[in-house]
């Protein structure tokens, strides 16, 4: 049978292959990970279908696939799948033969690069194109962009309207046939330096224009690019190279590749520091009655399946004060300029995995309860444990929450999820001197962080948020938290 | 009535209307032809190129065998047979008509014999001696041509007074000839019938003869002429012709001075006509510029979309290379290709003795226009081969760009300068450079060294002319 891309929800269509965890010949059970495919939501396992041996693979590491598309063909035993998944099997198969898309981008080289339809370089040193030197870049976007009369190659002359063959109405030198063949392409000679005697345009410099062209139009839709990603976001420099350190001068050193996941979190994270001005916010909330009550209702979740934590309780807080504030369900819409308000309570819940970060998004947090919360968080933990979330159940969240409270440790400073605008952090509950009316007492407090955007967010608005979150914590009683 | 459909109809069956039928037909085009005369191949075949040259081949012998006497080879004077001569020369014109028959044959293009007139757009009725026919066709290409002009003051109904269309009939050797005109028509008969004996006085209203192309180049076919022909007389002009007796009374202004003279025959080439004015244009949308030619675009379509035009008729350089040339633009259009046409060059050849050829930009269209060049000339005194056939007034100049040397112009005067202008076509339509022609070897002992010569002039490092070093 014929395994193809799943839906990878909230509407994504393609994603990027980081890893390819089969090999033709490996027999695999099924719900078994094949693939991992990113896309801008998620690193998404792809489970086998059946169990089977796995034939042809047709896709590879860093390959972009499409919904539909055939990733490879799993043998289950059933001879050769059914007529309907072949049906349309020719459109897919001819999308996965398409031959890897190289990623190289950016800077032309200087040298002979690659040219469209295979055509051999000229021979001439130096061929390729850049701009005049004292070209400035200016900073404004628009025109930051090169024109393409700018292109010169080096060492060839450039044709003037002034020459003496220009006022008597001549076209620039070359045969009949390559006059021709710059018309069908609607190629003006003049702007085609000549390598020849005399400026002479030979089919090689034509070539070399062609190609030059087609460089400057790729540099230009980098340009384009960059430009869409933000008004007045300028290009991005180019960032150096990164170099490897020798540690080993230092002492004994053991190397280990970075896995697809980390990679993933590796860019991300860098992207959403980058992209958004973070402000953090401190505070802690007394949770000694609302741990005693979590204590009391425990059996009787234990007795219907589920494990009471203070995660529910939270989450429930957190929707409560989205309810008054909702800017922080909010998301900003950089190419219309738009703030967008999410009227669902989808609760992203960060989990740790020995792989790494994941973050299940729990439904409609405002209306379970929970009783029914805590058992979608064990589910989720568990499926994120065994790398089986899907990217639907990665996706849509308002808001996340990062608790490390199982763990240790207090106050930290997440980093908000992008898109989303806000991130709560919690730490681990202890117990701490409290003034409780006149008198210093023990009590129970966790600490409470929130990371915003403060494109989005001002500081008094997050201070309210954080005021009406704590004291949304002492609405938990028996009567309205049993299970 | 009798209607017939076709894909492409083309009117004039000369050599723009016969290139473009056959270049349609090739491409897989139904194609009618429409020739008003028995004959295909148009001025060019039968009343222009063809038969002026074989005269001109025919009657240089007279010459040649006159200047042969001082090489130590000496002949008895030539006695001439024009009946004998006319067949010869209507034997060629035949053959190639023929020829041209035979090709419009195998390529299934139907030969229509009649007078083609557009009743609209996109219908042409042809009167036959059979009747009329009605072609309703797709695309119709205009090839009727041009004709001589004869001014209303010089139209006496005497066939004395001629233009080129009588002159090629050679109906006999006149004593004493009249040409008016000077320009390549006019010099071409005047050589052939100087050769035959005529007195011949060629008379033009400018100032110089043969205007178009550069003074250098023309300056030996003057002093040529000059030896040949009675008189030349520029800055002259033609007030009246007066039938008188056998011969015409000429009343002309030279040099301030009224002169009336008689002269057995007349040859009038002052200059074409074309042949669009009663071919019921008026039911289209075809324009007409100021002087009566057809007025097209860059791929020779008139302003009727259906309907293009090429050759003579739209004006220009009337040759009939141009009209070959814009057959294939105007089939192309027809065939689909919307590209712009490249330009070219059309070189120019006088069929004089010696002649004179040229293509590009002469050196006088640049000064007018103010365009720098540098200029090359080779002399073919300098020449082993002219001097081996006793012909050194002959010149061969280069017309360059001064920055990137690259050749603009050439031009040649001598016997086969018309041979050799081919080369310089070719080398400015790719672009080569005075360096590239010099570099390229050019068989010893031939004319066509001259080129090369030419160019190494330009570097001063010419083999056989010792010339100041240029750069």
């Amino acid at each position: 049978m014929e395994v193809k891309l799943p839906n990878l929800g909230e509407g994504a269509e393609s994603g990027t292959v980081v890893s390819l965890l089969v090999s033709s010949g490996d027999t695999v059970e099924k719900d078994q990970t094949l693939i991992e495919i990113e896309n801008e939501k998620a690193v998404a396992p792809i489970p086998a279908p059946a169990a089977g041996k796995i034939g042809e693979i047709r896709i590879s590491e860093g390959d972009s696939v499409s919904v539909g598309q055939v990733i490879l063909i799993l043998d289950d035993g059933a001879g050769g799948g059914d007529s309907s998944e072949s049906s349309d099997s020719g459109e897919s198969s001819s999308q996965g033969s398409k031959p890897a898309a190289p990623a190289s981008s950016g800077s032309a080289p200087s040298g002979g690069g690659p040219r469209p339809g295979g055509m051999p370089m000229a021979p001439a040193p130096g061929f390729g194109f850049g701009f005049p030197q004292g070209m400035s870049a200016p900073a404004a976007a628009p025109s930051n962009l090169p024109s393409l009369h700018d292109i010169w190659i080096p060492g060839a002359v450039v044709h003037s309207a002034d020459s003496s063959a220009a006022k008597a109405g001549f076209s620039p030198p070359a045969s009949p046939s390559i006059r021709r063949t710059a018309a069908e392409l609607g190629i003006d000679l003049m702007k085609v330096p000549g390598s020849g005697s005399g400026g002479r345009i030979t089919t090689e410099d034509l070539k070399a224009y062609v190609g030059a062209l087609h460089q400057a139009v790729e540099v230009l839709m980098g340009h384009l690019q960059a430009m869409s990603a933000g008004p007045g976001a300028a290009p991005a420099p180019e960032k150096p190279k990164p170099k490897s350190i020798d540690f080993s001068q230092w002492g004994e050193v053991k190397k280990e590749p970075l896995s697809s996941l980390r990679k993933t979190i590796s860019r991300r994270m860098t992207e959403h520091w980058n992209d958004i001005p973070h402000v953090t916010q401190f505070d802690s909330v007394d949770v000694t009655d609302l741990n005693a009550l979590r204590k009391k209702l425990a059996p009787s979740y234990k007795e219907k399946g589920a494990r009471l934590t203070m995660t529910p309780f939270v989450m429930k807080a957190l929707v409560q004060a989205l309810d008054k504030h909702s800017v922080f369900a909010s998301s900003l819409d950089e190419a219309t300029q738009e703030l967008v308000y999410k009227q669902y309570r989808h609760v992203g819940i960060a989990v740790d995995t020995e792989a790494g970060l994941v973050v299940p998004v729990i439904r409609d947090v405002d209306k379970k309860s929970l009783l029914e919360l805590s058992a979608e968080l064990s589910e989720m933990a568990e499926k994120a444990k065994d790398r089986k979330l899907s990217g639907d159940d990665m996706s849509g969240g308002v808001i996340t929450i990062s608790n490390q409270g199982a763990i240790g440790g207090a106050h930290f400073t997440p980093i908000v999820n992008k898109p989303e605008v806000a991130i709560v952090g919690l730490g681990r509950g202890a117990m701490q001197p409290a003034v409780v009316g006149e008198k210093i007492l023990p009590r129970l407090m966790m600490p409470v962080t929130l990371s915003y955007d403060h494109r989005v967010i001002d500081g008094g608005t997050a201070a309210r948020f954080m005021v009406d979150f704590v004291e949304a914590f002492k609405e938990f009683n028996e009567e309205n938290s049993a299970a | 009535m009798n209607s017939i459909e076709t894909e492409v109809v083309v009117v004039g069956g000369g050599p723009g209307g016969y290139a473009a039928a056959f270049y349609a037909a090739d491409h897989g085009k139904k194609v009618l032809l429409i020739e008003r005369e028995p004959r295909l191949g148009g001025v060019c075949l039968n009343r222009g190129c063809i038969p002026s040259k074989a005269l001109l081949y025919a009657t240089h012998m007279i010459t040649e065998a006159r200047e042969s006497a001082k090489r130590g080879i000496s002949f008895q004077d030539p006695t001439v047979n024009l009946d004998q001569l006319r067949e010869w020369k209507n034997g060629i014109i035949q053959k190639l008509s023929q020829g041209i028959a035979g090709l419009a044959k195998r390529r299934g293009v139907e030969v229509i014999q009649g007078r083609g007139y557009f009743d609209d757009g996109q219908t042409l009725r042809v009167e036959t001696e059979e009747g009329q026919q009605f072609v309703k066709f797709e695309q119709a290409v205009i090839a009727v041509g041009s004709q001589s002009a004869l001014p209303k003051a010089f139209d006496l109904g005497n066939k004395r007074i001629m233009t080129s269309r009588g002159a090629l009939e050679i109906e006999d050797i006149p004593e004493k000839l009249l040409i008016v005109g000077g320009g390549y028509i006019g010099m071409e008969m005047g050589t052939v019938y100087a050769a035959l004996g005529s007195k011949v006085v060629m008379v033009e209203a400018m100032e110089g003869i043969l205007m178009g192309a550069d003074k250098d180049l023309v300056k030996p076919v003057v002093t040529q002429a000059q030896e040949t022909f009675e008189e030349i007389r520029t800055q002259a002009k033609v007030q009246k012709m007066a039938t008188q007796g056998k011969q015409i009374l000429v009343q002309m202004e030279h040099d301030g001075e009224a002169r009336e003279e008689l002269y057995d025959r007349v040859l009038v080439a002052v200059g074409r006509k074309p042949n669009c004015a009663d071919m019921g244009l008026e039911n289209t949308q075809v324009q007409l510029d100021d002087r009566g030619f057809i007025q097209v675009d860059d791929n020779m379509r008139t302003n009727e979309s259906k309907i293009y035009a090429i050759g003579d008729v739209i004006g220009g350089v009337m040759l009939a290379h141009k009209a070959s040339k814009e057959a294939r633009i105007a089939v192309n259009h027809i065939l689909g290709d919307n590209l712009k046409p490249e330009s070219f060059i059309i070189p120019a050849v006088v069929f004089t003795d010696p002649e004179i050829a040229w293509c590009g930009l002469t050196e006088s269209e640049a000064k007018q226009k103010d365009i720098p060049v540098k200029v090359a000339k080779f002399p073919w005194a300098a020449s082993g081969r002219a001097l081996s056939f006793d012909r050194t007034e002959g010149m061969t100049k280069l017309i360059l760009d001064p920055d990137s040397e690259r050749i603009l112009g050439v031009g040649i005067t001598g016997p086969n300068a018309g041979e050799m202008i081919a080369e310089g076509v070719v080398a400015i339509e790719m672009g080569a450079t005075a360096e590239d022609l010099a570099n390229c070897v050019h068989p010893h002992p031939t004319l066509s060294e001259t080129l090369m010569e030419a160019a190494e002039v330009f570097y001063g490092k010419a083999t056989h002319v010792a010339s100041p070093k240029r750069k």
